[in-house]
């Protein structure tokens, strides 16, 4: 009896080098089994969040196409919000710190995506903003680890100019009091200046307004050619239904650059109006098939066309994606070189980020809304690919010398 | 007559006109000034009509029971999308079901949760009604989505009204009535019926309320109930004007904390004279100061708990001293 125990047990010597092998083992064990993580950083709650629910879409869209896997590897996103730009510097070093992501995708507005981007040269961590459009994110605050999608404001402006000026040279601008609007505002009355304009009323609008009567009263006084707005997602769907409610839709136009499909399905058909650019349409047929089957497989899974901020998550999730798995690492700067190297063709065009400032040459589209909407999801007529010719893009997007990025 | 003659009456008279059409054009710059004032004066009592009706349930639910509810804003948010979904099987009798609703779950929300605050720390039901803010709109977020949902004024409401100066769209008007019309039902029921009394009494010496051998527990999910149904109302009214989000609570409830806080906490009246004021000096603020129209009722707010720290007809309560 004695002796059958005795034949059951493990010897002590190999007990104890079973022990040692596998403590010397367990971190690399760990961490075959750790999936890669990326950081997700955009606002759950707030006006913006009707867009962000969107770019998280997809997002998420872009890793489950690749099954989850990165390297080879299990991949996961943790998503944490950005409800101010001080929180949302918070969250992105508790993603860092805590989460120990590899890189991170976000930045929903122009005045977290400046201080996101900040941290992200601080904490040496690949920073891809998927939605904010101020000039300065790669223009003078560009940074080594920060990549931005959205066209600058400064640029979408000069594409929309020939739009606003075809109504005529007395503009007023509507624009909210913060980053993205200051930076609309400016560039637009110096496009107003050089082209011999005049403003003839111009509105600093606080975030989140509820009710726009009493501006919409002064541009109707002002009696301008057109307005340029500078207002950002739930704050423009307000201004829009409201500026059709005091009877102004079709009496004085309206443009503005960066309209989400989300802006302007919260408008509804009635009050719907204006003329705008953006970066995406699901409805475009010039769109490549990789995007067709993208939007298609948006549909199968969520029930809704996708969203132009379901691409915009889509396309830059991809790039992140792609960039890590060139370079085979998640180290920080080897996944900065995977970003500075990625190019994708896109129909007749290709998709990558400048070198010099990290911005993605993109194509936009300038959109009017239908005279008469029939659908749920499709309200916009494409009136334009801009640049017209794709080999215009960089001089389109900028030099050096006007960007003023310097990465040091 | 000489020449000099002829040309000089000429010149006195261009002088003379160009002095008549200054004249005429300062005339002309002040009218259209006078408009344009009235009508900002007009819209700013609209939205603070809409105020007015967010904070008088605040205020109520405050004078009564005693507690701060910060949830109070996303009865407002319920009241619009009940609104919303409801419209799509009924028509346009929505808009009263949807308060109805919107009362019936504040009178759950107090038979589960706010009965067990009473006469608890102030931080308490503070932190407590904050969650079961989150809550709803996490909720409604989950059912809805996070974007915003399309509803216009009725059709029979299009179109302006025009009064000399003043230019205000029908459905404004008709936002201004019904609230005048609601307030005014309001202070009858709160002023001239035995219920009102009951309340009212309540509201001071509740044990004596009870002693008198009145239901006073059924009595105060009542008057939940109807502070959440009267928010959901300012949501129905504002559902056609404002987008319809889950987060379009935060437009409402720091506007109504600021009224009721400049109206003197409890005070019906007060709640109204500082809304119509809030709206109106807003109004006034677009026109001359836009980028401070945001920030001017808190900066009125401060001022007022300056030079009156019970706010305009704010009283001493027993009850909270």
């Amino acid at each position: 009896m004695k002796t059958k125990n005795r034949d059951m047990l493990i010897p002590r010597r190999t007990a104890l080098f079973g022990a040692v092998a596998a403590s010397l083992a367990a971190p690399f064990i760990a961490r075959a089994a750790d999936p890669i993580k990326i950081g997700l950083l955009l606002a759950k709650t707030g006006q913006i969040a009707g867009q962000t629910e969107y770019l998280a879409n997809g997002t998420y869209l872009a890793l489950e196409q690749r099954n989850s896997m990165i390297m080879g590897q299990a991949a996961e996103l943790i998503w944490l919000d950005e409800p101010s730009p001080q929180a949302a510097t918070q969250n992105m070093q508790k993603l860092v710190q805590e989460n120990k992501v590899c890189a991170i995708l976000g930045g929903s507005l122009s005045s977290n995506a400046l201080a996101e981007e900040a941290t992200a040269a601080q904490l040496k961590i690949p920073f891809v903003c998927n939605n904010a459009a101020a000039t300065d994110i790669t223009g003078k605050n560009c940074n080594r680890y920060t990549f931005r999608l959205n066209t600058p404001v400064a640029v979408q402006q000069r594409m929309l100019a020939p739009y606003a000026l075809s109504y005529g040279k007395r503009w007023y601008h509507i624009t909210a009091s913060f980053a993205f609007g200051q930076d609309i505002l400016r560039s637009s009355r110096e496009l107003l200046k050089a082209a011999g304009g005049t403003e003839v009323g111009s509105d600093e609008v606080p975030l989140n307004t509820a009710d726009f009567s009493s501006f919409i009263l002064k541009i109707r006084q002002a009696n301008p050619d057109v307005v340029v707005g500078g207002l950002s997602a739930g704050d423009l769907s307000t201004f829009l239904k409201q500026w059709n409610e005091l009877g102004m839709k079709g009496k004085i136009p309206f443009v503005e650059i960066a309209i989400g499909d989300t802006d302007i399905w919260a408008v509804g058909a009635e009050a719907a109006t204006g003329v705008f650019t953006k970066m995406w349409d699901h409805t475009n047929p010039n769109n490549p098939p990789e995007e067709k089957a993208f939007a298609a497989a948006y549909l199968a899974k969520y029930g809704k066309p996708a969203a132009d901020k379901a691409w915009m998550g889509w396309i830059t999730a991809r790039s992140l994606f792609e960039s890590i798995d060139a370079v085979k690492s998640t180290d920080g700067m080897a996944i900065v070189e995977g970003l500075e190297a990625w190019k994708v063709p896109a129909g007749t065009s290709s998709y990558s980020y400048r070198k010099f400032d990290h911005q993605m040459l993109v194509r936009n589209l300038a959109v009017g809304v239908k005279p008469k909407i029939t659908g749920k999801w499709d309200y916009f007529d494409v009136k334009a690919t801009l640049p017209e010719n794709a080999a215009d893009l960089d001089k389109v997007f900028g030099t050096p010398e006007e960007i003023g990025c310097k990465m040091g | 007559m000489t020449a000099e003659d002829v040309a000089d009456p000429g010149e006195v008279d261009d002088e003379g006109r160009d002095d008549n059409h200054d004249d005429q054009d300062r005339g002309k710059d002040r009218a259209k000034m006078l408009e344009i004032l009235l009508s900002q004066v007009v819209s700013g009592l609209v939205l603070g009509g809409l105020y007015v009706l967010i904070a008088i349930g605040l205020s109520i639910i405050f004078g009564l029971l005693g507690i701060v509810n910060f949830a109070h804003g996303t009865f407002f948010t319920l009241g619009a999308y009940l609104a919303l979904t409801l419209y799509q099987y009924f028509g346009w009798p929505a808009v009263i079901l949807s308060p109805i609703l919107v009362g019936g779950i504040g009178m759950v929300a107090e038979r589960l949760l706010i009965r067990r605050l009473y006469n608890k720390e102030p931080l308490i039901s503070l932190i407590v009604t904050f969650a079961l803010a989150l809550l709803i709109e996490a909720t409604v977020r989950l059912i809805y989505g996070g974007i915003g949902q399309p509803f216009s004024p009725p059709p029979f409401l299009a179109g302006f009204l025009i009064w000399g100066p003043i230019l205000i769209t029908k459905y404004r008007f008709t936002v201004l009535l019904t609230t005048a019309a609601l307030l005014l039902l309001l202070w009858l029921f709160l002023e001239k019926t035995p219920f009102g009394r009951i309340l009212r009494a309540g509201s001071r010496d509740p044990e004596m309320v009870g002693l008198l051998g009145i239901n006073l527990p059924r009595v105060l999910t009542w008057v939940f109930g109807l502070g959440c149904a009267i928010s959901g109302i300012a949501g129905v009214l504002a559902a056609p004007l404002w987008t319809i989000t889950p987060a379009m609570a935060t437009n409402a409830i720091m506007p109504a904390f600021v009224v009721v806080a400049i109206g003197g906490l409890g005070s019906f009246a007060g709640a109204v004279i500082a809304g119509l004021m809030v709206g109106v000096v807003t109004a006034l603020t677009i026109q001359f100061y836009p980028s401070a129209s945001g920030a001017v009722m808190y900066v009125f707010m401060a001022l007022m708990l300056l030079l009156r720290p019970r706010g305009l007809l704010g009283e001493r309560w027993e009850r909270f001293e």
